[in-house]
């Protein structure tokens, strides 16, 4: 039980993981695509933090506390979003397909102008973004919206750097062509 | 790492700073050669300035560590745990007082419930919002620190003595998960905390780091009433929760 832990185990919770209380809080929103759930998910995932506190190597504090935020986020997802993750063993399935057969460019029929791209709003590319699989969403927000480098991400999403990157470059390219569809609608 | 051949993906890696010197060179002397790569490069930074622009980095939620605490069992190590939210506030307070002078707060062992107190009436005020829960009904209030803390504080409206209730939350004083009422006058907000007595005596009215504080004791516990309200207005206010019937 949790009060039976010692004090420096709460010492240590509160030096490795609530400094990250806001980036975990961020990737959950973004993985389970509303605040509440959120919330849920970041209270699980530091009840596991905490339980798991004298495991951390104490490397990474930030990469260690998101990657338990995911698993918790997926735990979340496979009970309340499963068709989520239905989708997204498809489509990694598809990736892998596409990647031994050399075609990673995924060059689409539409290529934006950057200036086009630029003038994006924030409704747009949050739409954009939450439309993505799971695993390019994450690869993309960790990438673009908080700021981790490849290797954090693939320590994270437990992949290769290699799967890093291509996911990265898929997501992106998803963004734009999305972005690009809004404006030829001419919804704005 | 050893970048994939091809360079649509390593025109990614680049954009990010993912490339030792060698590769950088090597996408540098395509780009300058390849337009449609340029044009790529300049859409993946395109996607990147509109993404850091529009969608800044969010802050958890006001409240979120203090739920990550409770449920946790954490509150009482809040005190002595490393930087937080309250550490942090009475790091402003000691500021505040340095800044303000009145550095014998800060040199003397000094009333430290009292600063906490302050401390978290400060912290309070810097947050979006200064409740946890955020009602001018008492049976709204009062119920919501049934079940957080071992004693719902006596909660009453004092909106027809012109301190309308706005809300309640719980402050950590020492290591004491405590109730506060918080009460407005005007555009003054009052922060009223519940401490169990033997924790604090009361003290004559007094003022830290700009704040008037009032406090008596009553009913095995002693309130704090803290407020940048002027002493009088505070007294008054003292005065009509000590009448004011049971809550």
């Amino acid at each position: 039980m949790a009060s039976l832990k010692s004090e420096d185990d709460q010492a240590r919770f509160a030096r490795v993981v609530q400094p990250h209380l806001a980036d975990a809080y961020a990737l959950a929103r973004w993985l389970t695509g509303n605040r509440a759930d959120a919330e849920d998910v970041v209270q699980e995932a530091c009840l596991r933090a905490f339980r798991g506190i004298g495991g951390f190597a104490g490397v990474n504090a930030r990469a260690w506390v998101l990657t338990i935020v995911r698993h918790a986020a997926y735990t979340w997802l496979g009970k309340n979003r499963s068709a989520a993750l239905l989708v997204v063993d498809d489509l990694e399935s598809i990736e892998r397909q596409q990647a031994t057969g050399g075609d990673a460019s995924g060059e689409g029929p539409q290529t934006p102008e950057a200036a086009l791209i630029e003038k994006a709003d924030a409704r747009q590319l949050e739409t954009a973004i939450a439309e993505l699989p799971v695993p390019f969403r994450e690869t993309l927000v960790l990438r673009d919206v908080q700021g981790l480098d490849y290797r954090e991400i693939a320590e994270v999403t437990k992949v290769p750097i290699g799967t890093v990157m291509s996911r990265l470059a898929r997501a992106r390219r998803r963004l734009m062509e999305r972005v690009a569809m809004d404006e030829t609608k001419g919804g704005r | 790492m050893t970048p994939p051949s091809d360079p649509r993906l390593l025109v990614h890696a680049y954009v990010d700073g993912e490339l030792d010197p060698a590769h950088a060179l090597e996408v540098e002397r395509q780009l300058a050669s390849d337009p449609a790569l340029a044009a790529e490069r300049d859409r993946v930074e395109a996607l990147r300035r509109a993404i850091a622009q529009q969608l800044p980095r969010e802050n958890a939620p006001p409240g979120l560590a203090r739920r990550v605490e409770a449920a946790l069992g954490l509150r009482a190590a809040r005190a002595v745990s490393g930087p937080s939210w309250r550490a942090l506030a009475a790091s402003v307070a000691v500021a505040a007082f340095l800044g303000s002078g009145a550095t014998w707060l800060a040199l003397s062992p000094g009333p430290a419930d009292a600063d906490m107190v302050v401390a978290n009436h400060m912290r309070a005020l810097i947050a979006p919002q200064p409740f946890d829960v955020g009602s001018s009904d008492r049976h709204t209030v009062k119920p919501w620190f049934n079940g957080r803390i071992p004693e719902a504080p006596r909660v009453v409206d004092l909106a027809s003595e012109g301190f309308p209730l706005v809300g309640g939350r719980i402050d950590v004083v020492g290591r004491n998960p405590v109730p506060t009422l918080v009460y407005r006058h005007r555009q003054h907000l009052i922060s009223l905390s519940a401490l169990p007595i033997g924790r604090a005596t009361p003290m004559p009215p007094e003022q830290i780091a700009g704040y008037n504080i009032v406090s008596w004791a009553e009913n095995g516990l002693t309130y704090w009433a803290v407020s940048d309200l002027a002493a009088a207005d505070l007294n008054t206010f003292a005065k009509a929760f000590r009448t004011a019937g049971p809550g």
